[in-house]
């Protein structure tokens, strides 16, 4: 647990203690699933952007991959989180394999426009194949079950299931950026040439940081499901990996726990505009515009600016 | 022989950076490159150090042929290399740039378990950092560095990946004549000490002359003359090619 540190492990304390607040809605916990679920996701992308400088246009294609490996199997009749889970690190996996090492082969926009192209191909398959339910997707799933006779029935247990997902995808982001590799992912966003001259591959290891970023990411996607009860292409299409990249961004790069907060901040925030008016990405768009422009190291950059105010 | 480069020739375009240039370093050695700028010395440098591959010729290290190799392989197989223009990580602390140079011959490196595992390789890197004089910056940011200290930590990177043969492209380059003499004196011990053979590029020939027991000069792409630093000092070539040429 040291991993973790105090803090991390009383904010975590503190979620755990979510459903215990009196009145406590089943509408207000799963908007706290959806929540911490963008902000896990967008944690496990800023592995890439804030960590290794790669920017990643294709992760809704690991998140929908991830849903659909859930989707797919709960349809058989399969309804074990771990039969999904494990299904989807694989099929995953074998995806990102191909993307990331395509990918890594090309700097700077290449690689950005190559994971966009490879996520849009991904889209369009789902999108038009009727063997996956074309563009309804996969709907009216049953509830997961954790063990026999532990079923994820109630929004209270959908909570914990994502708060789980979070903690453990936290505490393997923690260990990796605090390891050997973690310091040469730091040195290839700084300079990429010099580490190859200090005696790194520096493509595999970009792989490598695409391949964990892209698994986190894909057990989120096979989390999805579990508390929707559906899996759809858009959850492929690539306004959703501009919303990961927009939550990396607000909550501050290369942070681990900016991201989880500007994930959460941009889930709310949109739920919330969006039940007063119809027109909410020109509000969502104009609160992201001031936060770019102002708070150049993101929400959590404000922690900086109040210890100093503290301080003097 | 530590490294031996034998009729490398290296164009681009129009240009020919590099006709058939061949020498040779023995172990132990301090071996300079000079030559006046745009002579090819950095090409060189970029071809011996995996960065481009030749055209033509062979490059062999410790016996082993790495012509073309990568930089990453070149560099493991012990031979590092500094930077004319100061190539360090700006936005990292001092003593991360080193540590990060150390770990790369760590166990860990290239395994499975450097994922979770980190190295602790801080009496290395703070070693060198004291070595060099940046032992009190090791927690300001590398960008935050002076020019000369930054020079500095630009060894030290090099340095920490334990190499036999050390490449330094101009390391005094935008020092002041005082800091290049402290510098040169500080490289030349450092180098006796660990026993390293050093291969050193310079355009300031009083640098070369104090602390190179050879010497080859480079002219538009060609060597024109290799030998002691006496003899390349009264070499008529030389005088008319480099010192002659009104070039600095």
């Amino acid at each position: 647990m040291s991993v973790l540190g105090w803090r991390a492990l009383l904010v975590f304390a503190l979620l755990a203690a979510l459903p215990l607040v009196p009145g406590m809605s089943r509408y207000y916990l799963l908007l706290a699933f959806d929540a911490l679920l963008f902000g896990a996701i967008a944690m496990s992308l800023d592995l890439l952007m804030g960590y290794t400088g790669l920017v990643s246009f294709g992760h809704a294609a690991f998140y929908g991959l991830g849903a659909y490996a859930t989707a797919i199997l709960m349809e058989r009749g399969v309804q074990s989180v771990w039969a999904c889970v494990g299904f989807a690190v694989v099929v995953v996996g074998l995806y990102a394999l191909v993307v990331s090492y395509f990918a890594t082969a090309r700097r700077g926009i290449y690689f950005a426009l190559l994971t966009l192209i490879f996520a849009e191909v991904v889209y369009t398959f789902f999108r038009y194949t009727q063997t996956f339910g074309g563009s309804d997707g996969i709907q009216g799933l049953p509830d997961a079950t954790v063990l026999p006779g532990l079923v994820i029935d109630t929004p209270t247990r959908k909570y914990y299931l994502v708060l789980a997902y979070l903690l453990i995808a936290y505490a393997i982001c923690r260990v990796v950026v605090a390891s050997h590799f973690g310091r040469v992912l730091v040195a290839i966003r700084e300079n990429e040439d010099r580490a190859r001259f200090l005696g790194y591959n520096v493509p595999r290891y970009k792989m490598g940081a695409c391949m964990i970023s892209a698994l986190l990411t894909g057990v989120g996607g096979a989390i999805y499901p579990m508390r929707s009860a559906f899996a759809t292409p858009d959850l492929m299409l690539w306004t959703e990996s501009g919303e990961f990249i927009i939550s990396v961004m607000i909550g501050g790069l290369g942070t681990l726990v900016g991201p989880i907060i500007g994930g959460a901040f941009f889930t709310i925030l949109r739920d919330k505009v969006s039940s007063i008016v119809d027109w909410y990405f020109i509000v969502i768009g104009g609160v992201l515009i001031v936060i770019v422009l102002f708070m150049p190291r993101g929400l959590l950059g404000l922690r900086r600016i109040f210890s100093r105010r503290a301080a003097a | 022989m530590i490294l031996e480069v034998d009729a490398v020739s290296k164009r681009f375009g129009a240009l020919t950076a590099l006709n058939r240039v061949g020498f040779a370093v023995d172990e132990g050695q301090i071996f300079s490159v000079i030559g006046p700028n745009g002579a090819g010395k950095s090409t060189l440098f970029n071809v011996v150090s995996g960065l481009f591959a030749p055209d033509a010729g062979r490059v062999r290290f410790r016996g082993v042929d790495i012509t073309g190799l990568p930089p990453e392989r070149v560099n493991r197989l012990g031979l590092a290399k500094t930077f004319q223009i100061t190539n360090i990580f700006p936005e990292i602390s001092v003593l991360d740039n080193v540590r990060v140079a150390a770990q790369s011959r760590t166990p860990e490196s290239g395994r499975l378990a450097s994922l979770w595992r980190r190295p602790d390789v801080d009496g290395v890197a703070c070693a060198l950092l004291e070595t060099f004089g940046l032992g009190a910056r090791r927690d300001a940011h590398a960008r935050d560095l002076s020019h000369g200290e930054q020079r500095y930590l630009e060894i030290c990177v090099a340095l920490a990946t334990d190499p036999r043969l050390l490449l330094l492209d101009e390391p005094t380059a935008g020092m002041t004549p005082g800091e290049t003499r402290d510098a040169t004196a500080l490289v030349r011990k450092v180098v006796l000490e660990r026993g390293l053979t050093l291969l050193l590029i310079e355009h300031d020939m009083s640098v070369v002359m104090g602390i190179s027991d050879r010497v080859a000069v480079l002219h538009f792409g060609e060597k024109i003359a290799e030998g002691t630093p006496e003899a390349i000092r009264s070499d008529p070539r030389v005088i008319e090619a480099y010192l002659g040429g009104g070039d600095d």
